[in-house]
């Protein structure tokens, strides 16, 4: 194999992580016989640490009312555009995870608020139960009305199961899981296809509400919010639409019902 | 997104008009989005837009009244909480260097997009992309160094 030729141009497209997999053996060697060029490249590593470090706090701030409330934080009729949009816009106002971990040297890091936590759990549950063959559920879909009263019961708030037939999913059936020394409910649902998508619902003591944020981790992402009592995610590997239409949905019915 | 608008303008309600008018803008727009394209790149790609309008705007005036630029920038609210006086070097660096060069390290650097994305959002080609990023990368080091520089000068000679 022929050895091709480095320069400093090199160290720009490997931290921008655009040097092809392929060269990265050759450049590490390269980088290792260049003192000069290792101690560039550690000093633009360094810069770059520090620069997502000072911008970090940004992520961590409150976003201000007149910002969340164009993403969309209260669903209106609509195109599947706009449901997009209100994912797209909470995605890039409210992004935690992705960034957040990457880069950022440790002392920068924070504690993780209780609300991102919660969405995590989902994703955690999601990923769990979404891929079990035999037991997805504890109570299914044909017990629905003990499935609803019974989880309404242990998670201490008025839950139902949302219809989400016109997003072309059915439910699949429920199950109780821990949330700290909470509890939380799991609802399961499946398209023709076969793709689940899950809603985990908390009790929520702060009355908060807080509009549409998004937490994208190991291959899913949940939208989450607080309203009404309610702490929820809706967590999923669906396209964005799709799982802003099912928030949506659920938004709706679970408020609906706590009127009604 | 606010993360990009504070990097790019330095000035927190400066800072958020531009990112509450790039939503307002996406949201008449809607139609326009080609289904398919990623969404945070188009924000982004809007954002952009706003951003590079508001520069030129602000250049022009500055060109014909000659009034300093940045008088109202003196009393604004600070971008950025300054906790950390290494944070704050290094947001008073990004805002010497070049804006066009500033974008393009932000988008790249910090908000991880690839060359390829952050091209077509600034409507460049990806070759120059590089290369402003590059470019902003050495700018940002010496402004830094010049920086620590003057900072060694005054305890040397207090």
């Amino acid at each position: 194999m022929i050895q091709r030729g480095y320069s400093e141009r090199d160290i720009h497209l490997a931290l921008d992580g655009e040097l092809p997999p392929d060269d990265l053996a050759g450049f590490e060697r390269w980088l290792a016989a260049n003192p000069d060029m290792q101690a560039l490249a550690q000093r633009y590593t360094q810069d770059r640490q520090q620069l997502v470090g000072a911008l970090e706090g940004i992520l961590a701030e409150p976003v201000p009312e007149r910002l969340s409330r164009l993403a969309g934080a209260k669903p209106r009729a609509g195109s599947d555009s706009r449901h997009l949009f209100r994912y797209a816009a909470a995605a890039a106002l409210f992004v935690a995870g992705g960034l957040a971990g990457y880069l950022v040297a440790p002392q920068f890091s924070s504690a993780t608020p209780p609300l991102v936590q919660m969405a995590d759990n989902a994703i955690d549950a999601h990923l769990i139960y979404s891929n079990e063959k035999l037991h997805v559920v504890e109570v299914g879909a044909d017990q629905r009305d003990h499935l609803q009263g019974w989880l309404s019961k242990r998670v201490g708030v008025k839950l139902i199961a949302p219809d989400l037939k016109n997003q072309g999913f059915e439910l699949v059936g429920g199950r109780l899981l821990p949330a700290g020394k909470k509890t939380a409910a799991q609802f399961m649902y499946q398209d023709a296809t076969g793709n689940r998508v899950s809603l985990y619902v908390t009790r929520d003591e702060t009355g908060a509400d807080t509009g549409y944020r998004v937490l994208e981790e190991r291959g899913a992402r949940a939208l989450y919010w607080l309203d009404g009592g309610y702490a929820c995610a809706v967590a999923g590997s669906t396209p964005e639409g799709t799982l802003s239409a099912i928030a949506d949905a659920t938004y709706k019915q679970l408020l609906e019902d706590q009127k009604g | 997104m606010r993360r990009y608008a504070r990097a790019l303008l330095h000035d927190l309600d400066a800072a958020d008009d531009l990112v509450q008018d790039s939503l307002e803008r996406a949201l008449t727009r809607l139609d326009n989005w080609r289904s398919g394209e990623n969404p945070r790149r188009w924000l982004f790609t809007i954002m952009h837009h706003l951003f590079v309008d508001q520069f030129r705007r602000s250049k022009r005036r500055a060109e014909t009244s000659l009034l300093p630029l940045d008088n109202s920038e003196a009393m604004a609210q600070p971008a950025v909480q300054f906790g950390h006086a290494a944070n704050g070097e290094v947001l008073n660096a990004l805002q010497k260097i070049g804006a066009d060069r500033r974008a393009a390290l932000l988008l790249v650097a910090v908000e991880g997009f690839s060359y390829a994305e952050a091209a077509q959002m600034l409507d460049i080609p990806a070759g120059t992309v590089m290369s402003r990023v590059s470019r902003g990368r050495e700018e940002l080091r010496s402004v830094m160094d010049d920086a620590s520089r003057r900072r060694a000068i005054r305890v040397v000679e207090p």
